[in-house]
C-alpha cells in the first residue's frame, strides 16, 4: 500500500505532464485541470491504497478515462473521431521517406548547435511543443505515454485500451510525422 | 545463406530504426520537460498543487472512513470483555457456541433420519422373512424353476 508521502509524491511528479498532456487533448487549460484533479481524486479515493509501483499505469488509466468522459459530457464526439480518422488515412507521407536517415540526422549534434544558435532555445522547445500538439491524438497519446511517461508497449496499449501492435505504429507515425516537421524548421530536439 | 543474410540485415536495421525512434523520443519528451521547466505558469501550477492537496485530503479520509469499522468491531469486542468482567470470558466462547448450534441440530437430524430408515429396512425385512416361513409353501420352491415358471404362466 502507498504510503501518503508516496502518493504525494507521485502526483507532485506527474501532476505537470498530465495538465500537459491532458490540455494537448482538450485544448482548454481550465478543462484540462479540472480533468487532472479529478483523475487525481478518484485515483486516491479508489486506488490510494494499491502499491507505490502500481500507480503510474492506474493514474494514466484514469486521466485517459477522464478525458473521454470529458468529452462525452461536452457532446464534441464528432470532434474526437474527425481527430481519430485523421491518423487512420493521412499518415500515407510516401515511401521515399528514410527515416533512418533522419533521426540520424536530426541526432547529430551540430544539427542541434547551429538550431540553438539560430533561434534560441527556447524558441526551439516552442517549436517541438507546438508539433506534439499538432499530432494525430492517438499518435501524440501513444508517442507521450511511451516516451514522457516511460510506459513499456504494454502498459501504454493497458492505457489507450489498443493492441501493442497499434502502440507502435502510432509511436512510429509520430516520430516520423515530429522528425519531418522539425526538420523542415531545421530544428532538432 | 543468401536467405539468411538478408533476414539478419532486416532485423538489424529494425533495432536500429527502434533505438533510433526510442533516442528521439525521449529527446522531445525532454525537451517538453526542459519546457516546462524554463517557462513555469504559476496560475497553473498553483490551481495544481491544490488539486493534489484536495486528491490527498481525500484519501486521508478514506483511509480514516475504512479504518474506522474495524476499529469500532474491536471496540465492541473490548467492551463485551470488560462487560463480563475479570472473570467473564465465559461470553466470547457462549458466542461461539451458540454459532455452532444449528450445525449441531443438522447433524443430529440427519442422524436422526438415518436411524429410522436403517429401523424401517430391517422391520421390512423381518416381515418378509416372517411371511415365508410361516407360509405353507416351503422357501426353497421360490428356488425351483419350475415353479417360477408356473408363478408365470398363471398370472392372467
Amino acid at each position: 500500500m502507498a504510503t501518503d508521502k508516496e502518493l504525494s509524491d507521485f502526483l507532485k511528479n506527474v501532476e505537470k505532464r498530465a495538465f500537459k498532456r491532458t490540455a494537448y487533448t482538450v485544448r482548454n487549460d481550465d478543462a484540462a485541470l479540472d480533468i487532472v484533479q479529478d483523475s487525481m481524486i478518484r485515483l486516491s479515493e479508489k486506488y490510494g491504497d494499491r502499491p507505490a509501483e502500481e500507480l503510474p499505469l492506474v493514474f494514466q488509466r484514469i486521466l485517459s478515462n477522464a478525458t473521454m468522459d470529458w468529452f462525452r459530457r461536452q457532446k464534441v464526439r464528432n470532434a474526437v473521431l474527425v481527430n481519430l480518422s485523421e491518423f487512420e488515412g493521412a499518415d500515407d507521407d510516401g515511401g521515399d521517406f528514410d527515416l533512418l536517415e533522419l533521426l540520424d540526422l536530426s541526432s547529430q549534434s551540430s544539427a542541434t548547435e547551429s538550431a540553438a544558435d539560430s533561434v534560441g532555445r527556447l524558441q526551439i522547445l516552442e517549436l517541438i511543443d507546438g508539433e506534439v500538439s499538432r499530432l494525430p491524438t492517438r499518435q501524440r497519446e501513444a508517442f507521450l505515454l511511451r516516451y514522457w511517461e516511460e510506459l513499456d508497449v504494454a502498459e501504454t496499449a493497458a492505457v489507450m485500451g489498443c493492441s501493442e501492435g497499434s502502440v507502435k505504429t502510432h509511436c512510429s507515425r509520430a516520430v516520423h510525422a515530429l522528425a519531418k516537421a522539425l526538420r523542415a524548421k531545421g530544428v532538432s530536439p | 545463406m543468401n536467405t539468411i543474410n538478408n533476414s539478419t540485415k532486416g532485423f538489424d536495421a529494425a533495432a536500429r530504426a527502434d533505438r533510433l525512434m526510442a533516442r528521439f523520443g525521449r529527446r522531445v519528451a525532454a525537451a517538453l520537460s526542459e519546457q516546462q521547466a524554463r517557462q513555469p505558469r504559476h496560475d497553473i501550477d498553483e490551481r495544481l498543487r491544490f488539486a493534489r492537496e484536495q486528491a490527498l485530503a481525500r484519501a486521508r479520509e478514506t483511509h480514516r472512513l475504512t479504518a474506522a469499522p474495524a476499529a469500532v468491531m474491536l471496540g465492541g469486542a473490548g467492551a463485551a470483555a470488560l462487560a463480563a468482567g475479570p472473570g467473564g470470558d465465559e461470553a466470547p466462547w457462549w458466542l461461539r457456541l451458540s454459532s455452532l448450534l444449528p450445525l449441531a441440530v443438522l447433524l443430529a437430524g440427519l442422524l436422526l433420519i438415518d436411524h429410522h430408515y436403517t429401523q424401517s429396512q430391517i422391520e421390512a425385512a423381518v416381515e418378509v422373512d416372517a411371511a415365508l416361513l410361516t407360509d405353507d409353501l416351503p422357501p426353497e420352491a421360490y428356488s425351483d424353476p419350475g415353479f417360477v415358471e408356473y408363478l408365470k404362466s398363471a398370472r392372467p
